[in-house]
């Protein structure tokens, strides 16, 4: 057998596989399109900037964040749930039995690209973030939708958002007139408070909190608490013990996530200089309740309320 | 004997096959071969579409799955192809485009186009152009370099290797501190990486390799007389010049395909040529038509291992290769470190 033929055969052979997959990429969308609901087919931008179309309220929905699991479930679409980012989809308890899309890719944060596809989801609801990926499902029909908050009035409008995608609309506008009215009762009461300062600590080494366009650092100003770290000007500085003695904030308050104890962070090296821990004034705050943008996010600002004024929320 | 070589590519080509249709079968959800089989002959207009196979299933085959098999596949004999090409014209069993600092080069011309110009520059040869260009004045260097009188010594042409793989990549930092936003996405492909291409990268490559494969077999003959040594080769006929800029042109140009496509992969251009060399003997005629069954093989079952050790995280490819590869490479060193003191 001469060499050069081996080969031509072999690129002919690699060369007609290639063409026949080519031809698959011009796939039509994997939804469905049964005529139900008012709305649809609906057309919305989400908070990427894509505009994004669904045929008929989606049946089977593929979250890719813990909020926007607790948010699909606060809209009783449990049951229409088929998938779940990983093990931090843990509220309500029954998102744990769902099945796990995510730990895919080099740094294991991303999607399962053919777990994905193989559920069939025709609603994908995820947090801004993973431009790559979204292209690929986008790519191969799977209806991407970022919701993404930077504030409690955001998370709002995304609950209503998801509402109007999932053609749970009413339940949605009640579900928000529910926290808002919630909400509002909280910030009356801080009203009448005078306001606290107060450290957030995120993280622990490095000492990190929140900056003042976070999340986290609007639920705090709405809670009454001023805090010190409020002129920072990166979402997540760094903070030093020195500056914090100076601060001298009166009420230190620690994320869950951070892993410690109040006991704990009192024992550090140092930290007994800053006036907060010297009176015992730390508080552990749940960071599931104040880092999910999601329904139990007034659950979030009432805890941090009654850490900063015990004696108002008794 | 020439049956008994007839037999070996008819194992090469089942185990080809039989990788081929398990990495297809093998993911995040099991794919039967047969299923694969059918909705192939689908494709290909031979049959009717199969019964009972979800579309779901047919998307993640042929936009999915069988891009990134294929691409492997094209990827491995372009490596392999590249390693025996660089053996032959180096004389030297421990030529491998990684190693030599070809695919550092070529690496650095497609990262240099990606950063300056963006990946879509110049169409859908851009990024293999600039990587083209960069393996081969790699090669260049690295031969000249390497060359003292008539012969390439293993310890020079490593040494030239390393040292201008040294300059590349420092350069490539460089390069990369322009490049902003983009150096995750860099920093990923350059670790090798298969993952998340679609049928355009092998649309994009495949002409270039196929190219670059059939110039490899019509240089093939020439390769066997340059192993007798430079000047009997040019008795025997040999435009012993021209050779060698061919020679290097064809390395590199399949060295730069499968860099562009995905990054710097080692250690498949070492390994497989030299494994096939045991068992069809030297004959680059003989070799070449093996190394283009085998080199796929390699990498498709590395990139297998690479996607489901960990799964779902994957392990970028060339961390496979290299772990597979660096072990026989050492073998390889020591074996020729003996060689040479039992000659000297």
């Amino acid at each position: 057998m001469r060499p050069h033929r081996a080969a031509v055969a072999l690129i002919l052979a690699l060369t007609l596989v290639g063409c026949a997959g080519s031809s698959a990429t011009r796939s039509a969308p994997l939804t469905s399109s049964s005529a139900s609901g008012t709305a649809f087919p609906l057309t919305m931008r989400d908070d990427d900037g894509v505009s994004v179309t669904l045929q008929a309220p989606p049946r089977r929905i593929v979250t890719f964040a813990p909020s926007a699991t607790e948010i699909v479930f606060a809209l009783g679409l449990g049951d229409r749930l088929v998938g779940v980012s990983g093990p931090y989809d843990d509220y309500p308890p029954a998102a744990k039995r769902i099945e796990e899309v995510g730990g895919a890719g080099d740094f294991g944060v991303d999607p399962n690209i053919e777990k994905v596809v193989a559920l069939r989801p025709d609603l994908f609801l995820t947090i801004e973030g993973g431009d790559q990926w979204k292209a690929r499902l986008r790519a191969l029909g799977v209806p991407v939708f970022t919701i993404n908050s930077t504030s409690l009035e955001d998370t709002f409008h995304d609950i209503e958002t998801v509402g109007r995608l999932t053609g749970t609309e009413e339940a949605a506008r009640a579900l928000v007139a529910r926290l808002r009215a919630r909400d509002e009762a909280i910030e009356a009461k801080v009203a009448g408070e005078p306001p606290v300062s107060c450290f957030f600590e995120v993280y622990y080494p490095p000492l990190t909190t929140v900056g003042p366009h976070t999340f986290i650092a609007d639920l705090l100003r709405r809670a009454g608490c001023r805090s010190v770290s409020e002129h920072a000007r990166s979402d997540y500085p760094q903070w030093s013990v020195d500056d914090l003695v100076r601060e001298a904030p009166e009420v230190y308050l620690v994320s869950s996530e951070s892993g410690a104890s109040a006991s704990a962070v009192a024992r550090r090296p140092g930290f007994d200089a800053i006036a907060a821990i010297a009176r015992g004034n730390v508080r552990v705050i749940d960071s599931d309740l104040v880092s999910r943008p999601g329904p139990r996010i007034v659950d979030g600002l009432r805890a941090l309320a009654r850490a900063l004024h015990p004696d108002a929320f008794a | 004997m020439n049956r008994r070589y007839r037999r070996t590519l008819a194992v090469l080509a089942m185990v080809l096959t039989a990788s081929f249709l398990l990495a297809v079968a093998v993911g995040a959800v099991w794919i039967s071969p047969w299923a694969t089989v059918r909705l192939l002959a689908w494709k290909l207009h031979l049959t009717a579409r199969p019964h009972g196979v979800p579309r779901s299933t047919e998307v993640i085959l042929f936009q999915l799955r069988l891009p990134r098999v294929v691409l492997a596949g094209v990827v491995g004999a372009a490596l392999a192809a590249s390693g025996a090409v660089f053996q032959g014209l180096f004389r030297n069993p421990l030529a491998d485009p990684a190693i030599i600092g070809v695919s550092s080069g070529a690496a650095l011309g497609a990262v240099a186009v990606i950063v300056f110009l963006g990946s879509g520059a110049l169409g859908a040869f851009g990024v293999p152009l600039a990587a083209f260009a960069g393996a081969l004045l790699t090669a260049l260097v690295v031969y000249r370099l390497a060359r003292i009188g008539p012969a390439v010594h293993v310890a020079t042409l490593l040494l030239a290797g390393i040292a201008v793989a040294a300059v590349i990549s420092s350069v490539m930092s460089l390069v990369m501190s322009f490049s902003g936003d983009q150096v995750r996405d860099i920093y990923a492909w350059l670790l090798g990486g298969l993952v998340g291409q679609g049928w355009s990268s092998i649309e994009a490559v495949m002409p270039l390799v196929a190219a670059g494969v059939i110039a490899a077999g019509l240089t093939a003959h020439d390769l066997n007389l340059m192993a007798l040594g430079e000047e009997r080769a040019a008795q025997l006929g040999v435009e012993v010049g021209a050779l060698k800029r061919r020679a290097v042109a064809i390395g590199a140009l399949l060295a730069a395909c499968a860099v562009s496509v995905a990054g710097v992969i080692g250690f498949v251009g070492l390994m497989t040529p030299h494994l096939l060399r045991l068992v069809v003997g030297a004959d680059h005629r003989r070799l070449l038509p093996a190394v283009l069954l085998a080199g796929p093989t390699i990498l498709i079952l590395a990139d297998l291992v690479a996607r489901t050790v960990l799964a779902p995280q994957e392990l970028p490819v060339g961390v496979v290769t290299a772990l597979l590869g660096g072990p026989f490479f050492l073998f390889l060193l020591r074996r020729e470190g003996r060689r040479a003191r039992a000659v000297g």
